[in-house]
């Protein structure tokens, strides 16, 4: 702050001050002439009402009093007399980093004792898995949905069941986390003829034994040589492009007959941010194993 | 003392001279803390990173203000601790210099969006817009399903440029000749998400590498 807007400021706290304080002072000792009547004479409404003559009340002079003391005391202790930085030295950011400084000693001891110990170990402790649910839910259900088992919407995974698109290891799991992925299927609807997608998109749907129909499955087994580029020539995806295994029945985009004719002709790219910028590698283990608990649950239920 | 009353009844009697009174002494508060700011604004340098808006983001950002985003969205991270654990680092004025008028908004019907460039993938972004509970069930957030059908104006945006210019914005003749075919073809959608995938994560001043989100402002 230049001198100039400093003095700016700190002349007008004074103005301002001297001129309120004046008359909180003058106010008790000014002499109102008074009217035998004991009014000072003002009169309203021909004479009906009339102004009296009281000193000021005691709670109104104790009160004002104490509003100018607290002013002073303000001006004193924080930052705002000007450039003047007050005596204790207090700015928001000295806060900020107080508050944070005192959060992180709480924080630190619990996220400590839970470092060195694998996705695995980690997954079995409540006392991180509740951590990591609180941290999904913050930053991850708005495309996973808030109990993980991802959504049509935007062709999020879900993330309990036993089916990876990109690994489910926990190390890829993180990495998954931390670097993001992209995963592109080209269109094909300007070299497939409806026709030919039609009965692709029943072939995939025969894949994973999900309704379709089969003359027209078989009619269109040929076409999938294009597919297994990437998904395989039996269709079990391949976890190093993030291509989808299309033997499981549970689909990204939905698992209806005009969802998949859609994905084949219009193509889709599927895009995990990257959260390396927003979360520690700590939360993202934490994250990680409360995932990892949630899948391998399911897949324990699902065997029993 | 005593005799001071006649200028105080002067003063009570006179409601003209009791009007103007008043109001000097009510303006002190604004003179002492908005002009100080308000005449040291242009001192207010653009932070490393921070630079004018690209063609299609300065047409998403005009949509922003359009649709009233700013009604419900803050873009102004408060120096607290809840608030930079939940978005970032907080705001900063340098950050703003090139928002003509600034976002920062006051009501936080839905989150905070100044550091929400990259969050979320440009797909999700659009499904969102068109309608909200499809991503996130609680949401009350109204749906925006218009954006897709409009197209960005090719006319107007080198006009919006030259006037930022005049304003101080360091636009050259090359990119203001370059504009209308950068948002030529693009959906009013696309713009605006081009506008929020590129909001304060390349700015936060503790991650100067981080620049991910959509270069060329294509979904």
């Amino acid at each position: 702050m230049s001198a100039f807007w400093s003095g700016w400021i700190m002349f007008l706290i004074v103005l301002n001050l001297s001129i309120t304080l004046f008359l909180f002072v003058w106010g008790q000792f000014v002499k109102i002439p008074v009217q035998p009547d004991g009014t000072s004479g003002h009169v309203w409404a021909h004479g009906v009402l009339r102004e009296g003559v009281r000193r000021l009340p005691l709670w109104w002079v104790i009160l004002s009093a104490s509003a100018f003391a607290v002013a002073i005391g303000y001006l004193v202790l924080y930052p705002g007399f000007g450039a003047y930085q007050g005596t204790i030295g207090w700015s928001a950011h000295s806060q900020l980093a107080a508050d944070k400084a005192a959060n992180d000693a709480k924080l630190d001891p619990v996220l400590k004792a839970l470092d060195g110990r694998s996705i695995e170990q980690l997954a079995a402790a409540p006392e991180a898995t509740r951590m990591g649910q609180r941290l999904f839910v913050d930053n991850c259900a708005a495309c996973h949905g808030i109990d993980g088992r991802g959504g049509h919407a935007v062709g999020a995974p879900d993330l309990t069941d036993a089916d990876w698109l990109w690994g489910g290891t926990p190390e890829t799991i993180v990495k998954t986390i931390l670097d993001g992925r992209t995963g592109t299927m080209p269109p094909f609807g300007a070299s497939m003829s409806a026709q030919n997608i039609e009965g692709l998109a029943n072939y995939v749907l025969s894949l994973s034994d999900s309704p379709h129909s089969p003359a027209l499955a078989a009619e269109g087994k040929p076409q999938f040589g294009v597919c297994s580029a990437c998904h395989g020539p039996e269709g079990k995806g391949n976890p190093a492009l993030g291509a989808p295994n299309l033997t499981f029945a549970k689909r990204l985009y939905g698992g209806d007959l005009a969802t998949i004719e859609q994905t084949i002709k219009e193509g889709r790219t599927g895009t995990m941010p990257a959260w390396r910028q927003r979360l520690s590698e700590r939360e993202v283990r934490l994250i990680t194993a409360w995932i990892y608990a949630q899948s391998h649950a399911s897949a324990e239920t699902a065997a029993r | 003392m005593a005799g001071g009353y006649k200028y105080f009844e002067a003063i009570e009697k006179h409601a003209g001279l009791l009007g103007i009174l008043t109001a000097i002494m009510v303006s002190i508060g604004g003179l002492a803390e908005i002009t100080p700011l308000f005449m040291r604004a242009h001192e207010v340098k653009a932070a490393e990173g921070v630079k004018p808006y690209d063609a299609l983001r300065l047409a998403g950002r005009d949509i922003y203000v359009r649709e009233g985003c700013y009604l419900c969205h803050t873009q102004m991270i408060r120096a607290l601790r809840a608030e930079t654990q939940r978005y970032g680092h907080y705001s900063t004025a340098e950050e703003s210099v090139y928002d003509r008028p600034h976002q920062w908004g006051s009501k936080r019907t839905g989150p905070d969006l100044a550091r929400v460039g990259g969050k979320y993938s440009d797909e999700w972004q659009m499904v969102h817009l068109r309608n909200p509970r499809a991503v996130a069930p609680e949401s009350n957030m109204p749906d925006y399903p218009w954006l897709s059908q409009a197209w960005v104006d090719p006319d107007e945006i080198a006009q919006k440029m030259k006037v930022l210019r005049m304003l101080g914005d360091p636009y050259t003749d090359d990119d203001i000749a370059k504009a209308p075919a950068a948002v030529k073809g693009h959906t009013e959608m696309e713009a605006l998400v081009a506008y929020l995938q590129g909001l304060g994560i390349a700015n936060e001043p503790t991650n100067p590498a981080a620049q991910k989100p959509a270069e060329d402002g294509s979904p």
